[in-house]
């Protein structure tokens, strides 16, 4: 039976059938190599942020027992920090989009986002130390595959961009993922009262909920 | 794995692999495509034409009839004026006035398959040639079609190449890319005695096979590939002459052009469900084309989920700004071009590749057939099919097939 099929015009489908699922093979082999580069490249990146993690946790002790005489320098120096993690987490973004969100990247991202959320509480100490001296603009955006959700995220996100430029230091801009089942995030999802993605915190007291123009923005930062 | 990924590896799958056969084959044998079994004796043959109100084209088409080079006394014409209103019949007349070969064979409107079956009965030739009233073989074209019947018994039927007679806009000269990427790769499949279809513009059939399986069928609107799946599914065997060339009129209008695929479309459906009992069994009819021909119409809508699923994730995402944009949002955002290095993205060159190597084997006779024109082809024209595929879907769903048959 084999002979036959191997010497006759089935031969074809035999041998054709080889190449294709060798093809197939080498296809998937590669794919999977990239695949597995990528997000080993965002995790490492993620990962980065362990040192930036400690170095929170620390100024957080700072914060605390600090006097209003060295305010100048550590806001300065919480700007640095925050403008550092805005920009890195701008170019993940870019990463992420070409990914799908694993399991380890996930995992890496609630650190990151938990990161983010104690520079966000930090902001708050430092403002309550040194009487407001700059605006804390907190942007809490869904993980979502929706498509018109993600239209008005990516115009939010665009604008909160713009805005963060032309004010440069008198805000600090935190996009935080709300949605990734986070108990502090969740707890300051209450305290805010916020029940739709995406919103604006602004400095602890304006919740903006959705799609907001510029001008609205700017009217509680001037 | 996601549910997407699978559905575009199982298209790729089967595309790359119906791609492979198609290239492997053309390399085993590619050198010996001109060639055809050189007749010693000529058997006697009937032409037939069958036409309704076909007043434009039949005069030529009797032309080319007469013109063909074949041992005198051994050719004979039928055409068959299957009611026409318009004036073919004069035309017909006026040609067998002058020519004792030709016969005419008035009826009342029947339809194609029947006119043919009438005509049968008739026929005095040992072979039999089907030409269509629109097209027009060339001169030596049977005689490089009659040699395989000689070279074996069970030889039931033998197709030529077609080539489109005009083609002057955009869907008359992707028509004469397509008819000739058709006729390459029906020549390729020939090597594996799987031709599948004997198309209407010529071809010749042993007139007592054709007899003896029921002649052509008038409940299928595709009667040529009914006829040939019939010969196949009993064992007889038919093949294809690439050096046999007719040349037909094509439609000139994408209307004219849906309605005409609609036609084929719908045939293919019919005879794919009349000879479904017949698939992976028996013979090469049963595991491949079958196989080949369902996966081609399974492929096809998977292919239109697809490209409808890329529609709605980017054409609509764009459209879902609209309120953003209105705002001042600067839409261009979405236009940035990320070149992902995925799985799908490597299989899917591949596919191109070797798809852009098989319109280039497959086109190598034609004039235009660099790069750019191949991926206008199948960029720009190849896409078009979804149209009469869908329609055929819709009337096949609908039953409403009647307006094609008599």
């Amino acid at each position: 039976m084999v002979h036959e099929i191997v010497t006759s015009k089935y031969r074809i489908f035999i041998e054709t059938l080889f190449f294709t699922l060798l093809i197939l093979l080498i296809g998937f082999l590669m794919g999977f190599l990239v695949e597995y580069g990528r997000t080993n490249k965002i995790v490492e990146y993620y990962r980065e942020f362990e040192v930036d993690a400690l170095d929170i946790t620390l100024q957080n002790y700072y914060y605390q027992s600090m006097d209003e005489s060295t305010c100048k320098e550590t806001i300065k120096q919480n700007f640095i920090f925050a403008d550092e993690i805005y920009n890195k987490g701008l170019l993940l973004e870019k990463y992420e989009d070409a990914n799908e969100l694993s399991d380890a990247i996930l995992l890496e991202k609630k650190k990151y986002v938990l990161l983010k959320t104690e520079l966000w509480l930090n902001s708050v100490l430092l403002k309550q130390k040194c009487e407001q001296p700059f605006h804390t603009l907190v942007y809490l955006y869904s993980q979502t595959d929706d498509l018109i959700k993600e239209a008005e995220q990516n115009s939010i996100a665009d604008i909160l961009r713009k805005i963060k430029e032309e004010k440069g230091n008198e805000i600090i801009l935190l996009p935080i993922a709300g949605d990734l089942d986070l108990d502090i995030i969740n707890l300051q999802k209450r305290i805010y009262n916020i029940t739709y993605l995406p919103s604006i915190i602004i400095d602890e007291k304006i919740v903006l909920k959705g799609y907001q123009k510029e001008e609205e923005i700017k009217k509680y930062l001037d | 794995m996601d549910k997407i990924i699978i559905l575009y590896s199982v298209m790729f799958f089967f595309g790359i692999y119906f791609l492979l056969i198609f290239i492997i084959l053309k390399f085993r044998n590619g050198k010996t495509i001109y060639d055809y079994p050189e007749a010693k004796k000529f058997p006697s043959i009937t032409l037939i034409t069958p036409a309704y109100n076909e007043e434009d084209s039949i005069a030529d088409t009797i032309k080319a009839l007469l013109d063909i080079d074949y041992p005198k006394g051994k050719k004979e014409i039928i055409l068959v004026n299957d009611g026409s209103t318009d004036k073919t019949l004069v035309i017909m007349k006026k040609f067998a006035k002058n020519h004792k070969e030709i016969k005419i064979l008035d009826k009342k409107n029947s339809g194609k398959s029947d006119s043919l079956n009438q005509a049968i009965k008739i026929a005095k030739g040992e072979l039999i040639a089907i030409v269509d009233a629109d097209s027009y073989p060339t001169k030596d074209a049977l005689k490089k079609m009659v040699g395989y019947f000689e070279q074996d018994k069970d030889m039931a039927a033998v197709t030529s190449k077609v080539f489109v007679k005009n083609k002057k806009n955009f869907i008359e000269k992707f028509q004469d890319i397509d008819y000739r990427v058709i006729a390459w790769s029906r020549k390729i499949l020939d090597y594996i005695d799987c031709v599948y279809v004997t198309n209407g513009p010529l071809s010749v059939y042993r007139k007592e096979v054709v007899k003896k399986v029921g002649g052509f069928n008038t409940k299928i609107v595709t009667e040529d590939i009914e006829l040939t799946w019939n010969l196949m599914s009993k064992g007889y065997k038919t093949k294809m002459s690439y050096s046999a060339i007719a040349y037909t009129s094509i439609p000139k209008t994408l209307r004219a052009w849906i309605k005409q695929r609609v036609r084929w479309n719908v045939g293919g459906f019919q005879v794919l469900s009349k000879y479904r009992n017949y698939f992976l069994r028996e013979n090469l009819f049963g595991y491949f084309v079958i196989s080949y021909v369902s996966l081609s119409f399974i492929l096809s809508f998977l292919g239109i989920f697809l490209l409808l699923r890329f529609f709605y994730y980017t054409i609509f995402k764009y459209l879902f700004t609209i309120p953003y944009i209105m705002q001042g949002y600067n839409p261009f955002i979405f236009m940035e071009i990320k070149f992902n290095l995925t799985i799908m993205l490597i299989l899917g060159m591949v596919f191109l590749l070797f798809s852009l190597f098989y319109h280039k084997m497959a086109l190598h006779e034609a004039k235009n057939n660099n790069i750019p024109t191949i991926f206008k082809y199948i960029f720009l024209y190849r896409p078009l099919y979804i149209i009469p595929l869908v329609i055929a879907l819709y009337k096949m769903a609908r039953k409403d097939v009647g307006w094609y048959t008599k």
